[in-house]
This record gives C-alpha cells, structure tokens and sequence, in this order.
C-alpha cells in the first residue's frame, strides 16, 4: 500500500484525530462527576480550615464524603450579597463556590469587558460564630484564591486559608503551604473604611518585642515572593472592598471607633454628624455605617440619595 | 529473555539514561523534583505515557504517513497526557498531587523522551520491544527525578515525602535548593557521577 499519497495521508490523519477526540470527549464526561466532586471537597476543606475546624493537613486527612458531612453540620447559613451589601438570595447549604465561579465574580466586581453581570457574592455563616468569605485575584503566576474567616459582627479575622494554581514552589506556593503565613492573618483587623482594607507589607509590618504585629490590618509579606504577595494583597483589598458595604454596616455598629472622627464631609445631611462617615469619591451623598442621627440613619439608603 | 531484549531494557536506566546521557527532559526535572511525591507521581506518568504512547504508534508503524508521521506521533501522545491528567483529577488519593503538578503533567506532551523514544525506537521495531523501551526510558528518567527530589525535598523543606525529617534537629530549610538553579546543579553532579564511572562517556 502507498502510504505516501495525498488521499490516503488525509483520510488517515481524519480519523486518527476523530477517534482520539471521541475518546477524549468520552473520558472527560465520564470523569467529570468525580473531578468536580474532588473540587468541591477540596473548597470545603479549604473553607473549613479558614473557619478554624482544624488545619489543612487534619482536614486533607478526612475522605471526601467525611469532609461533605463536617461541612453539612456545621454550615448554620449561607447567602449572597451585592455590592451595596444587600442580601440577594439564599444559597442552599450544600452550595460552594468553585474557584472558576469565583473568577466570574471577581470579573463582575472588578467591571470591564469580562463582566457577565452584577456580582453576587457569597457568604457563609458557620455555627461555630464565623463568618467566611472567598477572594479571588492574580498572583505572579496564576490565579490565586482564598477563604478568610471573621468573628460574626466584628472586623476580627479568625483564621484565612490561600490557594494558588501556579506560585513558585517554596516562595509564592507559601500562601497555601505555610501555616504560619495563614496563622499572620489571625486576630488582625480589617479595616473596612479604607479602600486599602488590609495590607501585607513587604519589607515587614511594625511589631512589638513579641513579635506581635502592632497595626491592626498589616501583616508581613513573604520574603522572595513579592509579586505573590502583592497579588494577594491586592485579592483582598478588591473582594473585601466589595464587602465592605454589608459588613461595614454590621461591624462598625457599635464600634466606638466611629465616635473618634465626626463627620467632615460636605455632603452629608445632617450637620453636627458624630459619625465617622465614609464617603466613596465620585458617589453623591454621604454613607454613614452605624450612625444613629435620623438624616443619616446609618442605613445604606443614604448612599443613594 | 533475550540478550537484545534485556539490552533494551536496561540500557535506558543507566547507560543510556536519558536525562544523564541524552539530557532529553531537563526542563521538568527541574520543575517537579521539589517534593519525593510530586516526582514520583510525575515518574508514574511519564512511565505510562512512554510506553503505551511506544506501544500504540509501533501498532500503527507500517500504516503511519511518512510525512505526516511527526503529527500521528503528537495526537497520539497527546491524548495520553490528557487521560493521565483526566484519571489523575478523578481519584481522591492523585488529586491534591496533579493539583501540586498544576502544569507540568500536561507538558509530558512535549517532553523529548516521549517524541526521541518513538521517533528512535517505536516506528522501527515491534510493538512488545517498544512497550518495553518506552517503560523503561520512563523508568530511567523517573529514577533521576527521584534522585533530585530526595535531595531537594530533604535539604530544601527539611522532610521526604511530606515525613519530617531534618527540622526536628532545627534544620533551616534552604532556599536555593528550592529553586530550579540548584536542580540543575544537582543534575550536574549526577551526570559527573557516571561519567566517571563510565569511562566510554567522557570526551577524548
């Protein structure tokens, strides 16, 4: 047989790569059930770990299903927001979102061609008096996403679990493999009148002799892995910014913090406003977390007006 | 089993390793070899992918279009990768390692063992030598990686296969060897290593 003749080279190469892709089709739908299985008790592990149920390795070491059932019992709620921090739907309890849905969201709150429409937010209320939030953003290499947990009604965080797709191994791969990096996170404050909500700081955060960081929202970066921590920094400045709206509201209400810097604004309604107001650059009106003062009203209609 | 069989398979592990001799393979070695578990997953694949890669393409030796044959070859191996990557994710116990792999299980695909040994060995000879040639070139690049990986993953993270090892003692871990530079001068040493053992190797 002439193996070498045009007709011959082409109907070959035609069903070689026919069969190849059948197949291909073929496996990647009989396996996807299992993959996506794998996700997401890899995203509730992750979750878990940053709600404080134990480590990432004590949690690697439960089975898929052990992780499904920890996660049943001890969700108490779940739910998303939208950027004005207005509750916009229940999610169901068995529902978490996988880091490709994350990266919907993230295109959504960050606006621009990529957007699909408005962004919904999820947030998970743990039994155990946690409240967890996913980030999501670019490290040096890849994407980069996390969960990261607070004290119900406070801007405390609790504990914070990062994952990576592509960091450098040793340096950037330090947001997921070192727990010691996570544990920086713990008993850090959020502060969620900036637009900058919290740093990670190359070159170190101030600290007391203890070691302890002594600004509330600043925590040390990761030597030799600059650009992921910058990714990261910039994740949670973005996603926790986007946040800030519902949890503001809820943290800052009493918090004394507020009393300390009465209102300067032009535009706010009422005139001796005690509040410590935030008034986002290039929005009409003046938004008021926690104020008390009718004409404010502490309420997030204010924003509108 | 016959001399030129047993040839076949042995010669690949050491005298003709292919990362040592051939230095085909460098860029994943590099890659791959910071932990004992990802090498040794990575040396599992590329073990599976060369030989039934070799396998199937010597199946299809005598039918394979002359000027087309580079591309059959690529098709093929490619959906092998592609399945060891698909099996990979499935599995409970392989998933966090492909997760930690990320990459580096896809670029099987343009590892130059895989397209060397088929070009070589698979398109000239029958398929149970082939099969044969493949796994053990797969074996010969996986005994390297593991060599790295021990001494990467010991002196770079102070354990062996996630086991603590060294930092009980208060070992601290090393960065550079983390690295891919150190890798390289690993390789190196190696290399220097069986040169001096096999005298036939070195340059006149």
């Amino acid at each position: 047989m002439n193996t070498n003749n045009n007709v011959y080279t082409v109907i070959y190469t035609t069903i070689i790569v026919v069969v190849v892709a059948a197949l291909l089709a073929f496996v990647s739908q009989s396996l996807k059930a299992k993959q996506d299985a794998n996700e997401k008790a890899e995203t509730i592990s992750q979750m878990l770990t940053a709600a404080q149920y134990g480590t990432k390795a004590e949690m690697d070491k439960l089975s898929n299903t052990a992780k499904l059932e920890k996660y049943a019992q001890e969700i108490d709620e779940a739910y998303t927001i939208n950027l004005k921090g207005e509750k916009v739907s229940d999610l169901p309890l068995d529902k978490v979102y996988s880091p490709g849905e994350l990266k919907r969201q993230n295109y959504n709150i960050k606006g621009g061609a990529n957007k699909t429409g408005e962004p919904e937010l999820p947030v998970f209320l743990f039994k155990n008096g946690t409240v967890v939030v996913p980030i999501y953003g670019a490290g040096l290499w890849g994407p980069i996403w996390g969960y990261i947990a607070f004290e119900q009604g406070t801007p405390v965080i609790k504990g914070a679990y990062f994952d990576h797709e592509s960091e450098t191994a040793g340096l950037g791969a330090k947001i997921k493999d070192d727990p010691a990096f996570q544990n920086e996170f713990v008993g850090e404050k959020v502060d969620f009148s900036n637009a900058n909500v919290f740093e990670i700081v190359k070159g170190g955060a101030p600290k007391d002799a203890e070691g302890k960081s002594l600004i509330d929202n600043k925590i040390d970066a990761i030597t030799g892995a600059t650009m992921t921590s910058q990714g990261l920094d910039a994740a949670i400045d973005t996603w926790l910014g986007a946040y800030a709206n519902h949890f503001g509201v809820a943290i800052l209400l009493g918090s004394t913090d507020m009393q300390k810097n009465p209102c300067k604004c032009a535009s706010c309604p009422c005139e001796d406003c005690p509040c410590d107001c935030h008034c986002t650059p290039g929005q009409d009106g003046c938004h008021c977390p926690g104020c008390e003062c009718p004409e404010c009203s502490g309420n997030m209609k204010h924003k509108e007006d | 089993m016959d001399a030129k069989l047993k040839e076949t398979i042995l010669n690949p592990i050491f005298k003709g390793n292919p990362i040592t001799v051939l230095v085909l393979g460098i860029c994943s070695s590099l890659a791959v070899t910071v932990t004992m578990k990802g090498a040794l997953v990575m040396a599992l694949s590329v073990i599976v992918v060369t030989g039934i890669s070799s396998l199937i393409l010597s199946l299809l030796r005598n039918t394979i279009p002359g000027r087309v044959r580079i591309i059959v070859q690529l098709v093929v191996v490619a959906m092998m990768v592609i399945l060891v990557d698909q099996i990979l994710k499935s599995f409970e116990a392989t998933y966090a390692i492909d997760k930690q792999l990320s990459v580096y299980i896809g670029l099987i695909i343009t590892n130059c063992i895989v397209m060397g040994r088929i070009e070589a060995f698979a398109l000239g000879n029958k398929p149970w030598p082939s099969f044969l040639d493949g796994l053990a070139n797969g074996a010969g690049y996986g005994m390297i990686l593991l060599v790295v990986a021990f001494f990467r993953e010991l002196l770079g993270s102070g354990t062996l296969f996630g086991i603590d090892i060294l930092n009980r003692f208060g070992y601290v871990p090393n960065n550079l060897v983390i690295l891919p530079p150190f890798a390289l001068i690993l390789l190196g040493c190696i290399v220097w290593v069986q040169r001096s053992i096999q005298k036939d190797l070195q340059e006149k």
